[in-house]
């Protein structure tokens, strides 16, 4: 590397961006591209349907609660995924529930961020304050995740607020974990003494100083986060615990479910779509998080 | 120093129990609406008045919280864990009747997806960064993003429906008088699908653990030692690569274990098969609170004795902690 880098940058070479430049150059290329792809693709997948979110009252052909043929109808030219068992047509609910699974994945993924995060820094800031709140992160992280959602959806009833809620109060801790071992790594460097040494008060560092640099952490785990929040907001939904006026993708799959679609030649158009508008969602996010996650961590650079 | 740290483990794992038990607790009483009626799990009118005596009396409803709870614990030190109006059962039986249908599904379906996971893991970090890694990375994060009752679904109507291969439902054939062998081959056949559903979501998991520590491994001294010792690439993998790669994969299958009693839930209401997780659903759609609080403790329970485990097996399959 010495041979290469010329010695007036070395001092910045050891800061971010540099060790990129230690990774073999032939697998530097294999990596930027695959990364570039799945970012595109991702990218590409996301935007197509949140126009679809945004877009629903002009793309679809019914109003989706309404009734505007017979029950159980074959795809046709007036219902092109036919209709469900009260006669609302498939295709417009899967339009419309767009809308409301990217709703409640992005808000419970903000819910998730940003408990998470707080926890995470001031975890990572104040030691004592620290361990105890690491303790309580072990013990969400420890209880069964699945029957606890249900067990709180169940009593909590049935509306997309408690959706969201209960999938952030229960999925921060790993988040926490990983913002608070970036602001251990930070707390002790040199300009964060400095600014200590100076008298500035611990709100002015946790602001200015911690978190900016974890908020670029904190944005990948957004993103995967809100990967997560979609199938389980689509699981909860499924197993009859969603939202019953405002349908999302899983509503539809639990409808189509409890009325047996999937014993029928039915399941072609009433089951394949919504899990594969669900499918594609997950992947998008799954994919832009991939992409995030090898610019953030550069370890991940240098093992891949 | 090993010991302390597994006692220090013992009594966090300690303290999850007390936090979900009191949870248990507070939840029906604190929600909103009639805590009688959440502790019943029917309808109050439904109950005749001596029943409704004894739902208060039994958990204390016209006394202090703070005895209530005191006799909560009471009750379930002495293995109590409720009754069920709705079934008209001590909740134990309903729990010890789907216990042995979950660990059928959830075992079977363990030893599967290890299986697969090890495997495709190891060839993926093996041939790094070729084709294969790449197709079987893609392959994996694709399943990563499948919600798996919609996967039971379409499984449901491609092989049981349209090709009649396989049951749809149930984890026996109804009413049909099979014994012996007949019947085991019954049960299997209901079993596959679930398993086959609850394996392949499962398998990406333990994939990309195995693929990480691998590449960790292979990336060591003692491996590049062993290359400039002239050892054959087969025995590199299996003597020094593979051994060193296992013991956080075994983590992963053990905690995964304590997790697929829940994590079945979906699966199983999909597949209408009787197990602990269906039990879950339908407490849940018949409000029968009690029964779904019940199975929750279970599964908390069964979190924690896999979490001992991997603890306890951990150090035995480090080959690091074993030389110390």
């Amino acid at each position: 590397m010495s041979a290469t880098v010329p010695p007036l940058s070395q001092s910045q070479q050891h800061t971010a961006g540099s060790i990129r430049l230690l990774a073999r150059p032939s697998l530097r290329r294999f990596r930027l591209t695959t990364s570039n792809v799945t970012a595109v693709i991702g990218t590409l997948l996301i935007a197509g349907l949140v126009l679809t979110a945004i877009f629903a009252d002009v793309l679809s052909p019914y109003p989706p609660a309404e009734r505007v043929g017979r029950p159980f109808a074959r795809p046709s030219a007036e219902h092109l995924l036919g209709t469900n068992d009260i006669g609302q047509d498939i295709l417009s609910e899967l339009i419309y529930g767009t809308r409301i699974s990217l709703t409640v994945g992005v808000t419970a993924a903000l819910v998730t961020i940003t408990i998470g995060t707080a926890v995470g820094v001031l975890a990572g800031y104040y030691r004592r304050l620290g361990s105890i709140l690491m303790r309580l992160a072990d013990i969400v992280l420890v209880l069964p995740f699945l029957p606890l959602l249900i067990m709180l959806a169940a009593y909590l009833g049935r509306s997309l607020w408690n959706t969201v809620i209960i999938i952030g109060l229960l999925s921060w801790a790993g988040t926490a974990r990983i913002i608070r071992s970036q602001v251990l790594t930070i707390v002790n460097q040199d300009y964060i003494l400095a600014a200590q040494g100076i008298g500035a008060t611990h709100r002015h560092i946790l602001y200015h100083h911690i978190l900016p640099q974890v908020l670029l952490l904190a944005t990948g785990q957004f993103v995967q986060a809100t990967n997560a929040a979609i199938l389980l907001e689509a699981a909860l939904s499924f197993l009859g615990l969603g939202d019953p006026i405002q349908k999302s993708w899983g509503t539809v799959l639990y409808w189509a479910q409890v009325r047996g679609a999937f014993l029928t030649p039915a399941w072609l158009w009433w089951v394949l779509p919504p899990g594969l508008l669900i499918a594609l969602a997950s992947l998008g996010f799954a994919l832009i998080g991939f992409a995030l996650e090898q610019v953030i961590n550069p370890r991940l650079r240098h093992n891949r | 120093m090993l010991s302390q740290a597994r006692g220090g483990r013992a009594v966090q794992y300690l303290i999850v129990l007390v936090v979900a038990i009191t949870l248990n607790f507070f939840l029906p009483r604190l929600m909103p609406g009639n805590p009688l009626a959440l502790l019943a799990g029917v309808d109050v009118g439904l109950l005749k008045p001596e029943e409704r005596a004894q739902i208060i009396e039994g958990a204390g409803l016209d006394r202090p919280l703070g005895e209530q709870y005191l006799r909560y614990w009471g009750d379930l030190l002495q293995g109590d864990l409720g009754y069920s109006y709705r079934q008209k059962r001590p909740i134990v039986d309903l729990l010890m009747e789907r216990l042995p249908w979950t660990l059928l599904l959830s075992g079977a379906a363990l030893l599967l997806s290890a299986v697969v996971g090890i495997i495709t893991g190891a060839i993926s970090a093996w041939r790094r960064a070729k084709a294969i890694d790449l197709s079987l990375l893609w392959t994996m994060i694709v399943i990563n993003s499948l919600p798996s009752f919609w996967l039971g679904m379409l499984l449901i109507a491609v092989v049981a429906v349209q090709l009649g291969l396989l049951p749809s439902f149930g984890a026996v054939t109804p009413a049909s008088g099979y014994s012996g062998w007949a019947h085991v081959v019954d049960v299997l056949r209901h079993a596959i699908l679930p398993v086959i559903t609850l394996s392949v979501i499962s398998v990406p998991d333990i994939y990309l653990t195995m693929r990480y520590t691998m590449l960790g491994v292979l990336g060591e001294d003692f491996i590049r030692t062993a290359r400039a010792k002239g050892l054959s690439e087969r025995r590199i993998l299996f003597a020094h690569v593979i051994p060193n790669a296992l013991a956080p994969v075994v983590t992963v299958l053990t905690l995964r274990l304590g997790y697929a009693f829940g994590g079945a839930a979906v699966i199983e209401t999909v597949f209408s098969y009787p197990g602990l997780g269906r039990l879950i659903f339908e407490a849940v759609s018949g409000r029968d609170y009690p029964v779904m609080q019940a199975a929750f403790l279970l599964f908390t329970v069964a979190v924690l004795l896999a979490n001992l485990l991997a603890d306890f097996l951990y150090p035995l399959l480090d080959p690091r902690t074993k030389a110390a």
